[in-house]
């Protein structure tokens, strides 16, 4: 080697240091925000998922609050996609979290239970929290109680009920069902079981998934938090599953598959009630505006306007009533937050605790996300609101519901309510005749050890 | 007195040979370093910890704790349950035992025949190998609209010719499995064909990555022994198969370990196309996409780790074995 190919050696070297150093120098410029934080207030580090038009209300929430405030400062930063959880733990066990979170998974208690969240009383007051306890509503508390402690607060619920296209019962001579009877009646007058050509349209067909939702309807509990114990075999569950399952005998698992699947290729994915591929239908409260938008579009065609209705799910006998399966978006504040005060006054703005229920209202009208309090639906501006949208009534009775229930909030919470939904599509889809005692037996032995495991981790 | 300036010559030409071979050394290495620090913190290291947290307790947020062999114990007490990973076994199994031939089969028959001297040639070549480029999750959005069971084109043009319209990714329902023989499968117009066949029909789309290493090793078969054999009297058929096949076994092994390894690895496709969980009934969840729930959906790092050294046994096993029987088939030429 002579000195000249030495010194390409060097300069080599010293090229790729360069490009290194320029590279990690970059990433300030890279990752920089354009939100200055005011020099006397606390940065509060807000991770959520909205995208869209959501995003825009998320960031006038946090102006809102930014400007009520003179300690903190709220800076959003959206985080769109399947991975906010996988971030989330990087960024925990790299010592680095935000200083609050919004997720939409089943994850409180398996986060709380590992360490990764805070319960509400490491940041709150006692007091606080004993009058949130009481202020919200029995579902939004459910929803983030474990081990009989607060692990965060929802931000807004997502209930389920059946809507129902009342134009087109009507022409059949039916009207909203009430009884488990009546939602059969309708399902078989509009689709008689037998038809030899591929359907056009079904009264209702139930989703697999649902299964959450009619098994406290039925009057069933997916768990005993009393003893632990996973209680799928229970009569009403079965019952519940046995009722689902019925209609894979009356159509066929084939017809039920090529009929739901064809409700993802409807253009832009529009509500399939609008285009009378049913008449009834369960979704969340999030359609009272797609109905809205969709008779407004009518009426300017000059067609006739349909009509729709949102009733709580029919009771079967025994059954309760106005029950379901209840979600939610939480917030949730990560061990090691910096600013974990500041995110809990966020927390409480957001949601309308404390005396903020007016500036709540506001923010669950713009969204059109059910509020988390009775106290917050009889603000005015909520009231008006209800007015202007009578449809979303019942999603807000529904939300007051002493029957409306969550995945349960145990650790292996995700596990749980993938088996459940898996059982059921399982039963749904067989081409054999199912044996749902044997099915139900063995998803619960199944998925007991798998929760016992969990529980029994760390 | 003439003997020491020798020595010190000598000495000091040692000396500077060991200097060049160390500045040539450091040379080397700064060049390879980007790839060497990568070798080492994406390779090595994940690979030698994932080793050890197979045998740990960890959920990413607390410290890892040593168990021992219980995540291999939870393994095996599910293969002899039928549960968790013995379900992810078999959809694999399935998915690569049937992807893997047929690629095989349609690579070498496409091959030969794109290998003619017809009018348009380079046309259907580059038809044929037009798909492997298109990015996978595009196809598999493409895929999920053609297989759509209400009007997805597929299912239009069965129905239009009278046919019977299978549910692909709707169905949980096997082709190839006890199940499919009863008859209750076949009745209401649902034969048993589903996700998992729907995968395997996927899977034949990119196969021509394969067909072009097929029509480059039939390009370099010698036209003499072709002529040889068109004098002995051989048709297309005996020709195809005395000349051809036997001289493309190198290839075809290449593309079984190439191909048997991508598909018991496939994941990107499978997590589209299952809504990200194995759906509808599990049908797709395959040993990649539990590994992947369990990992980071179920905090189970451990467990996950387990598995994933559980997929390389296996693997490795497999690949042992193809070698091992290769010695039977693929033909080397003359040693």
């Amino acid at each position: 080697m002579n000195a000249s190919s030495s010194l390409r050696g060097m300069l080599a070297i010293a090229l790729i240091a360069v490009l290194g150093i320029g590279l990690l120098a970059s990433q300030q410029w890279l990752t920089a925000s354009d939100v200055q934080v005011p020099s006397d207030r606390e940065e509060v580090v807000f991770w959520h998922f909205w995208g869209g038009a959501d995003r825009a209300i998320v960031e006038d929430v946090a102006k809102r609050f930014n400007e009520s405030q003179n300690e903190y400062y709220v800076r959003p930063i959206a985080m769109p996609g399947n991975n906010l959880d996988l971030k989330f733990f990087l960024s925990v066990t790299g010592g680095d979290p935000p200083d609050l979170l919004n997720i939409d998974d089943p994850v409180i208690a398996d986060w709380g239970h590992r360490g990764a969240i805070l319960a509400l009383d490491e940041v709150a007051t006692p007091d606080e929290v004993e009058r949130l306890q009481v202020w919200l509503f029995p579902a939004a508390r459910r929803l983030v109680t474990y081990e009989n402690r607060l692990y965060g607060v929802p931000n807004g619920l997502d209930i389920r009920a059946l809507y129902v296209n009342k134009t087109m019962l009507a022409r059949y001579g039916l009207s909203s069902p009430k009884t488990i009877a009546d939602l059969d009646h309708i399902a078989e007058t509009i689709a008689p079981p037998g038809q030899s050509k591929p359907y056009q349209h079904h009264g209702y067909l139930p989703d697999s998934r649902r299964i959450w939702a009619w098994g406290p309807v039925f009057g069933g509990r997916f768990y005993d938090s009393s003893d632990g114990q996973v209680t799928l075999t229970s009569p009403e569950i079965e019952s519940a599953l046995t009722w689902m399952v019925s209609y894979r005998d009356r159509y066929g698992p084939s017809e039920i598959a090529r009929f739901r699947h064809g409700d993802q290729s409807l253009p832009g994915k529009t509500f399939p009630l609008f285009a009378e591929r049913y008449a009834v239908v369960m979704d969340g409260q999030w359609r009272v505006h797609d109905i809205r938008a969709f008779q407004k579009s009518q009426a300017e065609k000059r067609e006739e306007v349909t009509q729709f209705d949102a009733i709580p799910l029919p009771v079967p006998p025994g059954g309760k009533p106005n029950a379901g399966w209840v979600n939610g978006n939480n917030f949730v504040i990560p061990r090691g937050a910096n600013a974990s005060r500041g995110a809990w006054e966020f927390i409480k703005f957001w949601c309308g605790f404390d005396g903020q229920e007016a500036a709540a209202a506001k923010t669950c009208v713009a969204g059109g996300w059910i509020p988390v309090s009775q106290h917050v639906v009889d603000e005015p501006t909520f009231q008006q609101f209800l007015d202007e949208e009578p449809l979303f009534r019942t999603f807000i009775e529904l939300a007051g519901s002493e029957n409306q229930y969550p995945v349960p909030v145990i650790p292996g919470a995700p596990y749980f309510n993938n088996e459940v939904k898996n059982l059921a599509e399982s039963a749904m889809s067989s081409p054999k005749e199912p044996d749902l005692p044997q099915m139900l037996k063995e998803a619960e032995a199944r998925i007991q050890s798998q929760i016992d495991r969990a529980r029994n981790e760390q | 007195m003439q003997h020491h300036a020798d020595s010190s010559d000598i000495a000091e030409t040692a000396s500077r040979e060991s200097r060049r071979r160390w500045r040539s050394w450091i040379t080397a290495a700064g060049f390879a370093s980007p790839w060497l620090v990568g070798l080492l913190a994406l390779f090595i290291y994940p690979f030698v910890v994932s080793l050890y947290w197979s045998f740990c307790q960890y959920d990413l947020i607390n410290p890892p704790r040593f168990v021992g062999m219980e995540n291999y114990q939870q393994l095996a007490n599910e293969i002899a349950t039928g549960t968790g990973i013995a379900h992810a076994l078999w959809n694999t199994g399935y998915y690569a035992l049937l992807s893997v031939p047929l690629s095989i089969i349609l690579g070498v028959g496409l091959a030969t025949l794109l290998s003619c001297d017809i009018r348009g040639q380079s046309i259907f070549r580059t038809l044929f190998y037009l798909p492997s480029v298109i990015p996978v999750v595009a196809a598999s959005i493409l895929w999920m609209w053609l297989l759509n069971p209400a009007d997805g084109l597929v299912n239009s043009v069965l129905g239009s010719l009278g046919l019977w319209q299978p549910q692909w990714f709707a169905s949980p329902a096997e082709l190839v499995s006890p199940d499919s023989l009863t008859e209750a499968a076949w009745a209401n117009n649902s034969a048993p064909i589903g996700s998992k066949d729907a995968l395997v029909l996927m899977s034949l789309w990119g196969m021509g990555n394969f067909m072009v290493i097929y029509l480059a090793a039939i390009g370099d078969i010698p036209k003499s022994l072709y002529e040889a054999a068109r004098i002995d009297g051989a048709g297309p058929i005996r020709r195809f198969v005395n000349v051809t096949l036997p001289l493309l076994t190198p290839i075809i092994f290449f593309n079984l370990v190439m191909g048997l390894i991508q598909s018991v690895q496939a994941f990107t496709q499978i997590y589209i196309v299952s809504e990200g969980r194995g759906a509808p009934a599990d049908s797709t969840l395959v040993i990649s996409l539990h590994l992947f729930l369990s990992a980071f959906q179920h905090l189970n790092m451990g467990y996950a780790s387990a598995v994933a050294w559980l997929l390389f046994a296996l693997l490795g096993i497999a690949t042992w074995f193809l070698f091992t029987t290769s010695r039977r088939w693929v033909y080397e030429g003359v040693r």
